[in-house]
């Protein structure tokens, strides 16, 4: 067996410990990071759809950096729901 | 105590500001003290917040927007052009967005958010506040001389950093426990270092420039605070109420300039009962002034013969409150 193709079974055993032990966990942080983006985003941007909570003059200064995040967050929040979706 | 000696005794305070309800003089007020400052050899800077500022007709210069404008020796004056902030600063906005992600226009949504944003209300104070600590953190000059507008939108001045600074610190810690997760995740998949989070990194320099404004606002050291009344009675109860509400804020109350007091060797002269009966309500109240304010009164200004516009007026009115 060569070095490399030693080097690609560790590589190889190494992510299947990792899918067993930790995917789940970090897709769920990473699931709750989102969420809290989004939250974030609803405090500091919160007018764009009606919701004016930080003063608008340093929501600018933020602005930019959530730019690619705003369709998604707006897709989120305005998604009509009701208590029965989650019953249903 | 005489105007005089309260700034020979506090030589620290170099952040002087006039209050008081619209219309009794404190725009004449920062300009004759500036100028008096600026004759004992300090480099002054007297400026406005009020979008209705009257530097300009008081020095007869239009200085409006222009940023800080020499006067004469050692003196210079400044008025905010708030909407002229506004629109430097959306512009610097929409550039960062076209840098950042290389648009070659901003994304309509985006766009109209900024217009939006700007129409509010709070935007204008927002940005004449923003403009403020531009100025005030610089320690370009000995003096900076506030001209306040009216008491209400000084208290709202105030309240706005204090309001300002808790929620920069609520988000701060949203943002700061969003970075734990992320960092949690890249340990997990075992990657290297998470890149810098340039929101926190904003919000941090956000909630610098609201403290550095709100703490020089507040330091008993450094600050000094005068209310400018007149002997009437409506302006005596709101200035009370003012002044309780200023030491709820911690805002160093360093005196009272009574204006607009008409001379009492008037009386010697034969007058008409109109003024003589001015002049009787008028030492009504400046006994009440005298036991209310008790020694904080710091100086007492005649009513002029004319307005206070130029620099000869200015000079002699600086003369009037703080001796040749």
């Amino acid at each position: 067996m060569s070095e490399e193709e030693k080097k690609s079974f560790w590589q190889n055993m190494k992510e299947v410990l990792y899918g067993m032990a930790s995917h789940d966990m970090s897709r769920y942080a990473l699931r709750t990071r989102a969420s809290m983006e989004h939250l974030f985003i609803l405090i500091t941007m919160g007018d764009m759809i009606g919701v004016p909570i930080l003063p608008p003059y340093y929501s600018l200064r933020l602005l930019p950096y959530v730019v690619p995040q705003i369709s998604t967050w707006k897709r989120r929040l305005l998604r009509e729901k009701d208590l029965s979706d989650a019953m249903f | 105590m005489s105007l005089k000696k309260i700034f020979e005794e506090h030589p620290k305070r170099r952040y002087i500001m006039f209050g008081g309800k619209g219309g009794l003089g404190k725009t004449t007020f920062s300009a004759a003290t500036a100028y008096w400052l600026a004759q004992q050899g300090k480099k002054v800077l007297v400026f406005s917040v009020d979008p209705q500022a009257s530097l300009s007709d008081i020095f007869q210069k239009d200085i409006f927007g222009k940023g800080p404008v020499k006067i004469m020796e050692n003196l210079w004056a400044q008025e905010i052009d708030a909407d002229q902030h506004i629109k430097a600063y959306q512009q610097e906005i929409r550039q960062k967005i076209l840098d950042m992600y290389g648009f070659d226009e901003v994304p309509d949504e985006i766009e109209q958010y900024i217009q939006a944003a700007s129409a509010e209300p709070a935007m204008e104070e927002s940005a004449i506040f923003d403009a403020v600590v531009d100025i005030v953190i610089g320690s370009d000059y000995d003096y900076y001389i506030y001209d306040l507008v009216p008491l209400g939108h000084a208290l709202y001045y105030l309240s706005m950093a204090k309001v300002y600074d808790e929620w920069i610190n609520k988000i701060t810690k949203l943002r700061e426990e969003m970075r734990e997760y992320e960092e949690m995740v890249s340990r997990l998949k075992r990657e290297k270092e998470t890149e810098e989070d340039q929101i926190l990194t904003e919000l941090l320099y956000i909630r610098t420039r609201i403290n550095a404004s709100s703490s020089i606002l507040t330091d008993k050291e450094k600050t000094g605070f005068f209310f400018v009344i007149i002997p009437e009675e409506m302006i005596l109860i709101d200035t009370s109420k003012a002044a309780e509400l200023f030491a709820k804020f911690d805002v160093p109350i360093m005196g009272y300039v009574v204006n607009r007091v008409v001379p009492r060797e008037l009386l010697q002269q034969n007058i008409p009962a109109y003024l003589k009966n001015r002049i009787e309500m008028q030492d009504k109240y400046l006994e009440q002034i005298k036991n209310t304010f008790g020694r904080q009164v710091a100086a007492h200004v005649p009513e002029l013969e004319r307005d206070v516009t130029g620099l000869d007026m200015i000079r002699q009115l600086a003369e009037i409150m703080y001796g040749n």
